[in-house]
């Protein structure tokens, strides 16, 4: 203790104790603590798995999630599609998971690539077995008959029965330049296919099957460019007005 | 007294504190406080500036000491506080880049143990001629390796970064430094 600047320094830090100055912090500010961030990641968590189990949902039940099966212009329109708000809100949320998690020992000693990897499959993973639950689609068609007043614009905003540029929905009547398609919200189009119209049909007769169209609309007419028939056992299907009519119609 | 403080280790005297004896509280001070001084005399050069921030360093200590979990080592939860306030000093002079892409890639860890036991008081030597024109993610390193002795897990644990990352700073740094040592050599 014999330099000066030493002693000073100590002498402070132990007259700042001594005074009541600095104050041990409690115990329980420390459990607190802990159990905010506990509470934290959770939170986030379940809103990341929410957030990105409703992106795959809305991509699934609009037909964008098949459009890279239709080649360049498919992708191309795929690109516009995608729901870049939400997905940049998802990349956030995933990067404050990252940040809670490298908190722990066992999380910051390794590096961020295997943290972030893990988080990623796990969300992605969740959120695909949410995606075969019947939790969207019911909130969806909740949403639709303003039942949900929380999440509701969410569901009504990203109306996957409203884009102009992709149709998912089920042949109902072969006419003699296409057919007509049901889409899940009851509504029926008229699709016209012609010379252009690629398509990727797994037998001739559709009437029945579900299938995914990408072509412009025009007062409920569709000039189809491509037609892909798909059999993805949706749930979203089984509860729409698409559903009661069939049934109606079986009675 | 006095000698039977020296014989505890520095989790003992913790756990002494936790319980009510802060005066032992001076004994930590006293055992790290030039180590402290050391540590960030490799990044701050005003006095002023030094004191401040080891004084900000023990009283953070002390209102955070029932934080502290005493199985582990104390020095370094100390260095850990030490490495923070060091940052936000260096962040507020802008000093600092705000991302560092060696903690995000994984890396071959570079555990040569034997050796660096060989050669870190030659390095000391060399370190001291050059350490002023490393970055300071390099120099951390450096000075928490070879001056403070701290293990790559240690200083994993204090700077918050895995450990491979620590490997391959130290590494990174040696190779800086010799091109940094052949230069001022060439110079003389």
């Amino acid at each position: 203790m014999s330099n000066p600047e030493q002693k000073s320094i100590s002498d402070a830090v132990l007259n700042k104790i001594k005074s009541k100055e600095v104050k041990m912090r409690p115990k329980y500010y420390f459990i607190l603590r802990t159990v905010l961030t506990a509470l934290s990641i959770f939170i986030v968590t379940l809103f990341v798995l929410y957030l990105i189990s409703f992106i795959i949902f809305t991509l699934r039940a609009s037909g964008i999630w098949f459009l890279p099966e239709f080649g360049f212009s498919g992708l191309k329109v795929f690109l516009t599609l995608l729901p870049w708000v939400l997905i940049l809100i998802a990349v956030i949320l995933i990067i404050t998971l990252e940040i809670f998690a490298k908190r722990f020992a066992f999380v910051y000693r390794k590096p961020i690539f295997y943290s972030i990897l893990v988080i990623i499959i796990f969300v992605l993973l969740g959120s695909f077995i949410i995606g075969k639950t019947q939790f969207h689609p019911n909130l969806f068609w909740k949403a639709q008959e303003n039942r949900l007043p929380i999440a509701g614009k969410l569901y009504r905003d990203f109306d996957v029965n409203k884009l102009k540029e992709v149709h998912r929905g089920i042949v109902s009547e072969i006419t003699k330049d296409g057919f007509y398609l049901e889409k899940p919200d009851g509504q029926i189009l008229n699709i016209i296919i012609n010379s252009n119209t690629k398509l990727l049909l797994k037998k001739e007769n559709m009437k029945g099957d579900e299938v995914v169209i990408m072509g412009k609309e025009d007062n409920d007419i569709i000039y189809a460019a491509v037609i892909k028939g798909i059999n993805d056992n949706m749930m979203f299907f089984k509860q729409g007005p698409i559903n009661k009519h069939l049934k109606n119609q079986l009675q | 007294m006095v000698q039977e403080k020296d014989q505890q280790s520095d989790e003992e005297i913790v756990a002494q504190i936790q319980l009510g004896g802060v005066d032992l509280f001076g004994v930590l001070i006293e055992r790290y406080e030039k180590k402290m001084m050391r540590y960030a005399r490799k990044f701050l050069s005003d006095s002023e500036d030094i004191k401040d921030v080891i004084q900000e360093v023990f009283i953070k200590a002390y209102k955070n000491i029932k934080s502290f979990d005493t199985k582990r080592k104390f020095s370094t939860w100390l260095y850990r506080i030490a490495h923070n306030e060091l940052i936000n000093v260096l962040k507020k002079r802008k000093t600092l880049p705000l991302f560092d892409s060696d903690v995000f890639l994984p890396h071959n860890l570079h555990d040569n143990n034997l050796v660096q036991q060989i050669d870190r008081q030659d390095m000391r030597e060399m370190i001291d001629k050059c350490l002023d024109q490393l970055e300071p993610k390099y120099r951390e390193t450096i000075v928490l390796y070879y001056f403070e002795e701290l293990s790559y897990k240690e200083i994993a644990d204090t700077m918050q970064i895995p450990i491979s990352t620590v490997g391959i700073r130290i590494k990174r740094a040696k190779e800086k430094m010799k091109s940094i040592y052949e230069k001022l050599e060439n110079n003389i």
